[in-house]
């Protein structure tokens, strides 16, 4: 035997005379799912939800637990939202950077799904993300990914089957019958793409504007000349906004604009003024007050439909 | 025969000094090795429960031992760290529950140990006060740390720094405690529990500060360009992670190139756990992975060496011990010469006296037996916590 095992072992002798002894394991701690009757599934937002609900069917409850009229990308859960979300079953992810609030939360990453964890090389890098640099780190930045995937439907296929593949394999029973419904998800998203396809290529080349940068994925799918400004729908745009926009289309001539929502009266009427004819494309975050995804998603294609014919 | 007890002790209650001494002496000889061993049975059998209950452990190529004194008992020195890569490469298998562990810092002597909730799970531990983490900059606390620092759910510890000398060194992290553990006497009790991104915020790697954007942190930008903004020394860090400023909380470069310093696997079955074991065991490979119970079973059979010579000793100074006594009842039997010259005078058969002197022996041994078993009895129920109460002092 080494001199130096000696050592560790005189070490750790003295050590077990002072800390070593136990008692038994205690009864009431609790074990892994108790007190579940059926699956919990928390998501991050609306789409996710949408298909968890589908996929799920009856033997899964799905929540979202953000509240109406609030963007899921960026709100923030209170601690006694995150133990819920603890709690849960499964917690359903977007990825790419989307609701940067699971960074800042201590969440069970067993429990965690990334659903474009599989599809990182389709995301879409943000480029003019605004640098900084303090101390030997080197530039760094806070956002670097695009993340309103779903609005590309063959990425939206990709997550709604990473979510039919972890309810399957963790809990098979429970979801009995999924993959007819992942099959009816899959063809209603090959239609919505279709129509898609359709409704964009009467205008594929003609200049558009997004009122937000949330249609990068829509914009690469259908191969749209967008580009995007910072307009929110509640709010009057500066002048220094107007200045920008007005720059904006002298070399982007566009004639439409997407909305995220209904934007304000007096921005429409101004837009017009423009030559910019307003259009709602709502990405659908967020659990609309009717319909559900599929049907908002098919109410933005007649909105796109509507706006195209009339000019 | 009821005079000769009565006799015999008399005689030891008049000369209780005497009596007191050759009872403690050999309660303590009879005493020490049985308690030892006592202590020792129940202090390796604690050992190797926990490491039993650790299936397998991942961890840099080094020293197996330091690196399952860290994993389990966040004790030892600090051992190489490996990148967070590792742990999701290991979930990515599909063989083994991956729960990272990064036991680096402290604070005020006790271990922090950044880890997931899966920890708690793996490790069957329950909050009894207050409520688990769920925010960046929060804390659990085991109970003997809660004991120790007089600290409950909304006060808060603060991370102490790895070297006074360091003064470029990252601030000292100010973390909110959300709760106590169950008192679970493991290693458990001892250790400030964090999200293993608050590990991360401790050592620096990720970082609250003013948007250097904004107008009103003009103050602290040394240079801004278009799509770059240096900031310069004055640039306010955030020591705490609150509610107001928890939104400016960000990490630099990709988590999968962050440090751990083990990862506990807990594979489903036998096979998993043989295919992950092949793995790992190849030459080229910078990772290790080692069965905890192995090394324990290791380390305590040199321990159990290390107390056989102790109990040798103890033996040995026993024997001499009792041979003292010996002649310590003999050299007694001259010097009451004369009073059992008195007694055999006054009628006293040579059985009787004979009787005398057995008892005494018998009850002087007999006592330090009983007190000795009494002793053993208490080190079974309150050595372990007696001992470390005396060294905490």
């Amino acid at each position: 035997m080494s001199r130096s095992r000696w050592v560790v072992s005189l070490v750790v002798s003295s050590w077990l005379l002072l800390g070593g002894c136990a008692s038994p394991d205690d009864p009431e701690r609790p074990g892994p799912g108790e007190g579940n009757d059926g699956l919990t599934v928390y998501a991050v937002n609306y789409p996710l939800a949408y298909f968890g609900e589908r996929i799920g069917g009856d033997g899964v409850e799905v929540v979202l637990p953000v509240p109406a009229g609030e963007d899921p990308a960026f709100w923030s859960p209170a601690p006694e939202q995150v133990e819920a979300f603890q709690h849960a079953d499964l917690i359903v992810l977007n990825g790419a950077g989307y609701a940067k609030w699971v960074e800042r939360v201590t969440l069970p990453t067993s429990k965690l799904v990334d659903t474009t964890g599989g599809v990182r090389d389709r995301l879409i890098g943000i480029e003019s993300t605004v640098t900084h640099t303090h101390g030997p780190e080197g530039d760094h930045s806070h956002g670097e990914t695009a993340f309103t995937t779903w609005l590309d439907p063959t990425l939206a296929v990709d997550q709604a089957w990473s979510i039919a593949f972890e309810l399957s394999t963790r809990w098979p029973a429970s979801v009995e019958g999924w993959q007819e419904r992942i099959a009816e998800i899959e063809q209603d998203l090959s239609v919505l793409d279709a129509s898609l396809q359709q409704v964009f290529s009467e205008r594929r080349d003609e200049p558009l504007l997004g009122s937000h940068p949330v249609y990068q994925y829509l914009a690469r799918r259908y191969a749209l000349n967008l580009e995007s400004v910072h307009f929110e729908p509640h709010e009057f745009p500066d002048d220094a906004a107007w200045a920008e926009l007005e720059a904006s289309l002298a070399r982007h001539p566009a004639r439409w604009m997407l909305w995220e929502g209904e934007p304000m009266a007096e921005t429409r009427t101004r837009l017009e003024e423009l030559g910019v004819t307003s259009v709602v494309f709502d990405p659908c975050g967020n659990r609309p007050d009717e319909g559900d995804l599929l049907s908002v998603m098919q109410s933005n294609v007649e909105n796109v439909r509507r706006a195209f014919g009339s000019n | 025969m009821i005079q000769a007890f009565y006799l015999g002790w008399r005689y030891l209650a008049f000369h209780r000094f005497k009596t007191a001494i050759l009872v403690t002496s050999i309660t303590l000889i009879v005493f020490l090795p049985v308690g030892l061993r006592v202590l020792v049975n129940q202090s390796s059998q604690q050992l190797t429960s926990r490491a039993e209950a650790t299936p397998l452990v991942i961890g840099a190529k080094g020293s197996p031992l330091e690196l399952v004194l860290n994993t389990l008992y966040f004790r030892s020195e600090v051992p190489e760290p490996l990148d967070f890569a590792e742990v999701t490469a290991l979930e990515a298998t599909g063989l083994a529950r991956a729960i990272p562990l990064y036991v680096r810092f402290r604070s005020r002597g006790w271990s922090i140990v950044g880890t997931t909730l899966d920890y708690f799970e793996f490790r069957r531990l329950r909050v009894v006060s207050g409520r688990q983490m769920t925010m960046l900059g929060e804390c659990v606390l085991g109970s003997r740390v809660a004991d120790d620092l007089a600290v409950g759910p909304g006060d808060h510890v603060v991370s102490s720094p790895e070297s006074v000398f360091d003064l470029a060194g990252v601030y000292p992290l100010k973390m909110r405690v959300a709760g106590v553990l169950a008192h679970s006497d493991t290693a458990d009790d001892d250790a400030i529990f964090v999200d293993l991104k608050t590990s991360w915020v401790i050592q620096g790697l990720g970082h609250g500060h003013q948007d250097l954007t904004r107008p009103e942190a003009s103050s602290g930008v040394l240079r801004r360009d278009d799509t770059n903004v240096t900031a310069n020394a004055s640039v306010v860090q955030y020591t705490e992670i609150t509610e107001d400023n928890a939104d400016s909380f960000h990490f630099h470069g990709g988590l999968s190139r962050f440090p751990v310093t083990a990862v506990v696997v807990v594979p489903p079955d036998q096979k998993s756990s043989t295919i992950l074991q092949g793995r790992y065991e190849t030459v080229e490979s910078l990772t290790q992975i080692v069965r905890p119970v192995t090394v324990m079973d290791e380390l305590l059979e040199t321990i159990l060496t290390v107390q056989s010579f102790v109990v040798a000793g103890a033996v040995i100074v026993g024997l001499a011990t009792l041979a003292s006594a010996s002649l310590v009842f003999l050299l007694s039997l001259r010097l009451r010469r004369r009073e059992i010259e008195t007694l055999f005078k006054i009628g006293g058969s040579r059985a009787a006296v004979g009787t005398v002197m057995v008892f005494e022996v018998i009850v002087v041994l007999l006592t330090s037996v009983v007190l000795a078993g009494g002793l053993t009895l208490l080190t079974r129920e309150f050595g372990s916590a007696a001992i470390r109460a005396f060294m905490r002092m």
